[in-house]
């Protein structure tokens, strides 16, 4: 990083299925927790990134950066990103650029979406933007499609079994009962997973992440100082289209992020204890442990198994991932990031990783986070 | 989701691209696919073409595996709500092809003015059908063109005249637009390749190559098919031919006003030279129609 750049506040909505809540409200709700954690006047803000994939098509709101900028007195620049359910690393990754470019000293960046408000079809349809509209979507096939067939390949090339896999959304369920922003606050048992209705085969019910209603907001800052550092932020990307990579049981542009903020953080994967990965389906997390290298290849399961057993090798979607805590699609990768500040304060450990992805891993963005405490 | 008639229309050329045989990847089947599908469950493959290029398009047997051959099949995928048909390739189990010792050899061949859709409709038999019949090159001493589709052997005029004088070609016609002259024609050895191979011929022809052909290997070798655009008057006939070439986008007025006068000839010569053709077809759904093709050719009922 070119400057020291710290997390100095934040803010989050609980996940879920809000009906009286509006896109407005869950994005001031988000702000005015993060200012107040922060203990910043909201004055202190130079400047304002928003996340937001779908508010045009769910809500009939664009210009959401002026949206976001109308909620603060001052009416600061604001800009919106967008990569899928990426956009939430993408958008801490801008805010990252103007911080150490010197443009702004303090940024607030938010993620929203209001998804609940549209037809199951419609949000469906709307997601499948992720993909590409030439080459995927004109077969007819979802994001819950994309990673069946994903799911599929990889069970034939490495024999995961259907109960392995439902051991992962069932860590996801135990942490998130002890989240207080999580959707699903419950317990699920793999067998719970085995036995829920088929989605995309082999893909369940309870492995796919839900539609959310949600906000997170964080304040990044030059000037003003916490105890949580961003140590590396970057983003990689990848083709589109599933159709245009050489294998679908790896994400390519997970690898090369990885590597990047590794590199950045000047650090190796033995010193990260905390860990948030984009588990928008359980076949997903399995292969991210693969691509972020903490297994080898076919063997990503293994520590979703230790996990299962009580064996943690570091701290893992401690707030339920995706799949337990909810997914407001641009809104996570900045819960994510939030998250691994808590996960670290309670651990007390040094640095978090927090991973997020958007589409079939088409851009991926990374966060590694100090806490300078330890 | 945005259904506008050009990114159908662009839709469609993408999916014709997709005609090849190829290899399961993976698949999967969807519970509940989009509205437009209906709501049946939806199996969609992720199918390697033998091009090297993957594609994704629903899978149509009923008990796929990872690494199974298949062949495409072009079929009515649904209609918008604007009333646009929209057809999609799907993929299907590809059949053990069992070669009879005795093969007849004779031509599959299609006659009709330009714009009635010879060469998408020969396309799509020849894909459906691959195992069975292949397209015969038509060689042409006129330069390539855009939009041109794989369909033309290029040659010069003198290469042209030596294959006709050592009756290398058996079937030629002069084409004549505006200033411009042209030959075509087909080549014995492009034929007896596709019969050694014991696969049926197919020709796009006009009406002075069906006669050559006809004359060369005698009329009980052809099995001629005469294509009319749909509409009952020739005036309505003409008028659907002229917005198909427009739409194609590929010539220039003049030339398509050229086209519609050979066109109305063509018309007229269905009427005059009954005997050259053994079934007349109006092409007003492709997939309808090809279906009909296969239950008219023999042996390709089954295909």
């Amino acid at each position: 990083m070119q400057q020291d750049i710290f997390l100095v506040g934040s803010g989050l909505t609980r996940f879920g299925e809000w009906w009286d809540k509006s896109l407005r409200d869950l994005m001031r709700e988000a702000i005015e927790a993060a200012l107040e954690s922060s203990g910043l006047q909201a004055q202190d803000v130079d400047l304002i990134i928003v996340a937001n994939m779908l508010a045009e098509v769910t809500n009939n709101q664009a210009h959401m950066a002026a949206l976001a900028s109308s909620l603060l007195p001052h009416h600061p620049p604001a800009l919106r990103v967008e990569a899928a359910c990426g956009s939430g690393a993408l958008a801490v990754n801008t805010a990252c650029a103007f911080l150490e470019s010197g443009r702004a000293k303090t940024v607030l960046v938010v993620g929203v979406e209001k998804m609940t408000d549209a037809s199951a079809d419609a949000i469906s349809q709307a997601l499948m933007g992720a993909a590409d509209s030439e080459l995927d979507a004109p077969s007819g096939l979802t994001f819950p499609g994309i990673f069946g067939l994903i799911a599929k390949r990889y069970m034939y090339e490495f024999g995961l079994t259907r109960e392995q896999l439902s051991i992962v959304s069932s860590v996801h369920h135990k942490h998130a009962t002890e989240n207080a922003f999580a959707q699903f606050r419950y317990e699920l048992s793999p067998e719970a997973v085995s036995a829920s209705p088929l989605v995309s085969d082999p893909l369940r019910l309870f492995d796919c992440s839900p539609i959310s209603d949600g906000a997170a907001a964080c304040v990044l800052s030059t000037v003003h100082r916490s105890g949580m550092r961003l140590a590396a932020s970057q983003i990689a990307s990848d083709t589109l289209s599933i159709t245009q990579r050489p294998t679908i049981v790896s994400f390519p542009a997970t690898r090369a992020a990885m590597e990047l903020a590794l590199c950045e953080a000047d650090i190796t994967r033995k010193d990260i204890h905390a860990l948030e990965t984009h588990d928008c389906f359980s076949i997903a997390a399995v292969i991210n442990m693969e691509d972020l290298g903490f297994a080898k290849e076919g063997e990503g399961i293994r520590i979703y198994e230790d996990l299962h057993a009580g064996h943690a090798p570091m701290f893992v979607n401690m707030g339920g991932g995706l799949k337990a805590c909810g997914h407001p699609v641009a809104a996570t990768g900045i819960k994510q990031l939030i998250d691994v500040s808590k996960s670290l304060t309670r651990g007390r450990a040094r640095y978090g990783l927090a991973h997020n992805f958007g589409g079939a891993g088409a851009t991926c963005g990374i966060h590694v986070l100090e806490n300078t405490h330890v | 989701m945005n259904n506008s008639a050009p990114i159908v229309q662009r839709a469609q050329k993408r999916e014709r691209d997709k005609f090849l045989p190829g290899t399961v990847v993976s698949f999967t089947t969807l519970s509940h696919p989009p509205a437009r599908f209906g709501p049946r469950p939806r199996m969609v493959g992720l199918v390697e073409l033998q091009n090297g290029r993957r594609v994704l398009a629903p899978l149509v047997m009923d008990a796929p595996y990872i690494g199974q051959t298949v062949r495409p099949r072009m079929r009515l995928s649904h209609v918008t709500h604007e009333g646009l048909r929209v057809y999609e390739v799907a993929y299907d189990e590809a059949p053990q092809v069992a070669v009879t010792e005795a093969f007849s050899r004779y031509l599959l061949a299609f006659t009709g003015p330009s714009g009635v859709g010879k060469s998408t409709i020969t396309k799509m038999l020849a894909h459906a059908c691959s195992d069975y019949v292949a397209k015969v090159p038509i060689l042409t001493t006129r330069a390539p063109k855009p939009g041109d589709d794989g369909e033309y052997l290029y040659t010069t005029s003198a290469e042209f005249d030596r294959l006709k004088k050592t009756g290398k070609i058996v079937a030629m016609t002069d084409i004549s637009f505006s200033s411009e002259d042209w030959r075509y024609g087909y080549r014995a050895a492009d034929i007896e390749e596709i019969w050694s191979a014991s696969k049926i011929p197919v020709v796009v022809t006009e009406m002075e190559l069906l006669q050559g052909l006809a004359h060369h290997y005698g009329r009980r070798a052809v099995l001629s098919f005469g294509l009319l655009p749909p509409g009952k008057s020739k005036r309505a006939r003409l008028s659907q031919l002229l917005h198909r070439l427009r739409s194609r986008g590929r010539e220039s007025e003049a030339h398509i006003r050229d086209r519609l006068k050979n066109a109305e000839r063509d018309l007229a010569f269905f009427g005059e030279r009954k005997d050259l053709f053994d079934h007349m077809v109006v092409n007003e759904d492709l997939s309808a129609l090809v279906a009909s093709l296969k239950e008219k050719v023999p042996g390709l009922s089954g295909a």
